[in-house]
């Protein structure tokens, strides 16, 4: 079984490589021969598909199997491992994970170049492109880190997988993360090719504004269910920590939202070229340097695969992709040339270029911070810890900054805005945020207090202002349609969002980036206590009182386990039973905590069972009650419902015919 | 067995590759008429939400007046050497053997 | 199992010592403290009255010594002396402002700093640059030529 999946790897490797090499010369010749050559190495590519596929499959079909002669399963899975888990073995180890990044990277390049029609020259580029990030990485498969490695005599039972990992949210969130990550490959690739082949129009940005936006989706959805996990399985009722690994999910996040609103720029107005094709090369290879931060061990971390050697690869990889794109910059630099001037400081331009700047120094603030031990230790020889308070100094104020240009951006016009404009579209929402404020503050919210109170009331304030604006967006385009229609006001909406999906799209994704921030602003309201619960002891906190019915222990093949039932009051009456558990996994000789969470719009109390006092017998429990997280979840499903939106074609917008001349007469104007 | 398999696999992957009977679709070289159709495009949907902004009354007259006639100007120029090109007989490929120059 | 065992003992002792010792005062320094600190279970990165993932072996020893110094009156700057002393520079959840430290702080700030300057740098020289036209050749086309494709985008683009 092992040896087929190695050949598929090695087999993978020399289609690949002759995919690039052959592609390589092809588009540099001219002539029939060179478009038979071209048209192998399309088919090359196609073929590794194929084979790294068989590879996966093979793997997959191992784990299931039980066969621990191959030692990623052995080290990753054992017999009592549920079947989902089995199916995660792929992506739950190092081996495992490349070879499943190297499965993304092939797809996505078989889709790219089964659709070669669009643009056959620049596809074929593009495809040279995609085959030499994907030799890097068989390589690393074949000759690094392979995944059919055999073990030494065989195993009865393997070694299991983490039971941190364990957890239905852990099935997914790689893969998503994954696709994210991979997927910034292909808008690079067009990048790159259009560059390399100086391709005349912005004609790649709109290839690629797709893969870009389902790129961004799947990212964003990784982010997010990593937070989800660790808040729910971590047990240490927080969701984001700024741990290495994070951080390197959120960099190209950063980096990739950046680049899909200065994109906008260069398809519109001609302008940044040069700036979008520098983003999406930072993007490209802060994902490889994040799965790099993640495998080399180079700073310490939750996901401690790592400590192992591939580290050398992937610098040799980023090293000598820099060094690529920086050739072509230099030499066909002439091309990004600008098309159009900025004319005014206060235009919806300069407020992407602001955008930007902001989203970049946060993205720079990450680096810095994860990288500063390292940095430390060269310099003064000795490492320190760059933790939570310093992310979150740094990163609070930027990110208050931007979402004020969430705000003020789509209510400015191209090209220039007047200051009679902004008055004319500011008005209502401002007041609208100064009166959510006021209000907080009557409901007794003190921002004189404490900072992170004032934050938090900041972060209300300018989130309603964003909801403001992009309801006043709304409905002012809804009504010129209900003019020209007679429809609904709603009705009109939908029609509106439907004529221009990316821009309605994009409003409904920062709707939900309003609705995460409000959920983010909660967490200067967190209270926590920890407390012995015998049987019928009570406990306060909050509005919650809660009493411990009963405890108890129990054995299952995979793990045993011990839970306490606690009974939650409010008011005087029982509205809930909560079971908060704590497992030890057999196989790996390892805890975890089952989490026991009832969570509502206001807040969550999150009760954690932290184990028996062994001199009592009783169940310590510590419980956490977090204002506002539910809105972070729900945001997040309203930014993935913004981008399917944004995904969608065009309508064609209706056409009303009116004498040309009497056209500039407005419709619903000035109100 | 194992190598049986392989082989097989191995053989129809060649096969797939190196096949290639009858002439190949490459789709067209893409033309500056191509591209200037490109531009016109995207010049004209900034002057359709230019005026589905003003409608929308986000723009003040002035304002609105001023970006019109620049952009219909560019889209202007945009049409005159469509119409140019399309009159001497259109087609050049935008590839010389310097690459595109806009 | 005996880590299991090791840390319940650890908490009582730390459950102890919080509900029996520690008076308000005491408790709001314990906090502030407590949130400098990092446990160095070297799993979670954690603030240390925030750690208490699971199978974390280090944080209840940790709190218990915080608490004793606390409960001692130490001075804030020594007991985290007495941390540093005894785990070593990382042990501070964030970089001191001192010395190399600093850097870590001012960095960010420089960048934005330096980046606001750039784009307003940029958007100035841009501003004054002159109009690049995308499309040449329209030399030929006379004004009455140029005024009906006017006209004609102005007709394809009504809304």
């Amino acid at each position: 079984m092992s040896q087929i999946g190695s050949f598929a790897l090695l087999l993978a490797l020399v289609l690949s490589a002759y995919s690039f090499v052959a592609g390589l010369v092809a588009v540099t010749r001219k002539g029939p021969g060179a478009e038979r050559l071209g048209e192998t190495a399309r088919r090359a590519g196609i073929a590794t598909f194929a084979m790294v596929f068989l590879a996966a499959l093979v793997l997959v079909i191992a784990a299931f199997q039980d066969d621990f002669s191959i030692a990623y399963i052995f080290h990753h899975s054992n017999r009592d491992l549920p079947g989902a888990y089995k199916f995660a073995t792929l992506w739950s180890g190092q081996e495992g994970s490349l070879l499943f990044w190297s499965l993304l990277l092939a797809t996505y390049g078989l889709v790219l170049r089964l659709r070669y029609k669009t643009d056959s020259r620049l596809f074929a580029h593009a495809s040279v492109i995609i085959a030499a990030v994907q030799v890097f990485f068989l390589l690393l498969l074949n000759f690094a880190a392979h995944p059919f490695a055999v073990m030494q005599g065989l195993p009865q039972d393997g070694n299991g997988l983490n039971p941190l990992l364990q957890y239905p949210e852990m099935v997914i969130h790689p893969p998503m993360l994954y696709l994210g990550y991979v997927g910034f490959t292909v808008p690079f690739a067009f990048a790159l090719a259009a560059l390399i082949m100086r391709y005349p129009g912005e004609k790649w940005i709109q290839i690629t504004r797709r893969w870009s936006m389902v790129t961004w989706g799947f990212l964003t959805c990784g982010v997010f269910l990593g937070a989800h996990w660790a808040y729910s399985v971590l047990g240490w009722g927080g969701y984001w920590g700024w741990d290495p690994v994070e951080n390197a999910s959120l960099m190209p996040w950063l980096t990739g939202t950046a680049f899909l609103h200065s994109v906008m720029m260069q398809e519109k107005r001609g302008m940044l070229k040069t700036w979008n094709m520098w983003l999406i090369f930072a993007t490209f290879l802060l994902s490889i340097f994040g799965t790099f931060l993640t495998r080399s061990g180079v700073v310490s971390s939750v996901h401690a695969f790592a400590q192992s050697s591939i580290g050398d690869w992937f610098v040799g990889f980023l090293a000598v992709t820099f060094a690529v794109c920086l050739f072509f910059y230099v030499k066909n630099r002439p091309h990004l040339r600008s098309e159009h001037k900025l004319e005014s400081l206060v235009s919806r331009e300069s407020s992407f270029l602001f955008n930007n700047l902001l989203l970049l120094v946060a993205c720079f603030t990450v680096l810095w911070g994860t990288l500063f031990p390292v940095l430390s230790e060269a310099v003064q020889g000795s490492k320190v810890t760059v933790g939570p308070p310093f992310f979150n100094r740094v990163n609070v104020p930027v990110a208050l900054l931007l979402l004020l240009l969430t705000a003020v951006g789509p209510l400015l016009a191209w090209r220039k805005t007047s200051i009679e404009s902004l008055k004319r579209n500011f008005l209502w929402p401002a007041l609208g945020a100064i009166a959510i404020g006021a209000a907080l503050i009557v409901v007794g919210i003190r921002p004189w207090k404490d900072m992170t109170y004032l934050y938090s009331l900041m972060t209300i304030m300018l989130s309603a202002l964003v909801g403001f604006t992009v309801i006043s967006e709304f409905i002012r385009g809804g009504r010129v349609i209900k003019g020209h229609t007679g429809q609904s006001l709603f009705a009109s909406m939908v029609q509106l969002a439907h004529r221009n999906t990316r821009r309605y799209g994009g409003y409904i994704v920062h709707f939900g980036v309003i609705v995460i921030m409000i959920g983010f602003a909660g967490a200067a309201f967190n209270q926590d206590k920890e407390q012995e619960m015998g049987y019928g002891d009570k406990m306060s906190l909050g509005a919650y009182t809660l009493v411990c019915r009963s405890y108890t222990q129990e054995d299952k093949p995979n793990y045993s386990s011990e839970w306490a039932i606690i009974d939650v009051f409010k008011g005087g009456k029982q509205i809930d039973t909560l079971y908060p558990e704590r497992r030890f996994y057999k196989a790996s000789q390892q805890m975890a905590t089952m989490v026991a969470n009832r969570s509502t719009f206001k807040e969550d109390l999150y009760l954690v069972y932290e184990g028996l006092n062994q001199d009592t017998g009783r169940p310590i429990l510590k419980v956490h009650l977090n204002p506002l997280v539910m809105w972070i979840w729900v945001g997040v499903w309203i930014m993935i419902a913004g981008t399917v939106v944004a995904l969608i074609p065009n309508a064609v917008p209706v056409r009303v015919t009116a004498p040309a001349r009497i056209q500039a007469a407005p419709v619903g104007a000035g109100d | 067995m194992i190598v049986l398999i392989c082989a097989l696999v191995a053989a129809s992957v060649l096969f797939y590759i190196f096949y290639l009977p009858g002439k190949l679709h490459l789709g067209v070289e893409k033309t500056r008429v191509a591209y200037l159709r490109e531009r016109q495009e995207a010049v004209y949907e900034n002057l359709r939400d230019l005026n589905f902004e003003y409608k929308a009354g986000k723009l003040p007259d002035a304002d609105y007046q001023s970006l019109k006639s620049s952009l219909e100007e560019e889209a202007a120029t945009v049409l005159a050497e469509i119409a140019r090109l399309e009159k001497t007989g259109a087609g050049h490929p935008l590839r010389s053997d310097k690459g595109a120059r806009i | 199992m005996r880590n299991f065992l090791q840390k319940t003992a650890q908490l009582t002792f730390l459950i102890a010592a919080l509900f029996t010792f520690l008076g308000t005062d005491q408790d709001v320094r314990f906090q502030t403290l407590g949130h400098k600190v990092k446990c160095i279970c070297g799993g979670c990165n954690q603030v240390l009255l925030e750690c208490n993932h699971v199978g974390c072996s280090y944080s209840d020893r940790m709190r218990g010594e915080l608490a004793s110094y606390v409960e001692r009156g130490d001075s804030d700057d020594l007991t985290l002396q007495a941390f540093v002393q005894k785990y070593g520079p990382t042990v501070l959840i964030a970089p001191t402002t001192t010395g190399f430290n600093r850097v870590a702080w001012v960095m960010p700030y420089l960048v934005l700093v330096l980046g606001l300057t750039t784009v307003v740098l940029i958007a100035r020289t841009w501003k004054t640059r002159p109009q690049i036209i995308p499309v040449g050749g329209t030399g030929r086309v006379s004004n009455l030529e140029l005024e009906r494709y006017r006209e004609q985008a102005r007709k394809d683009t009504e809304v």
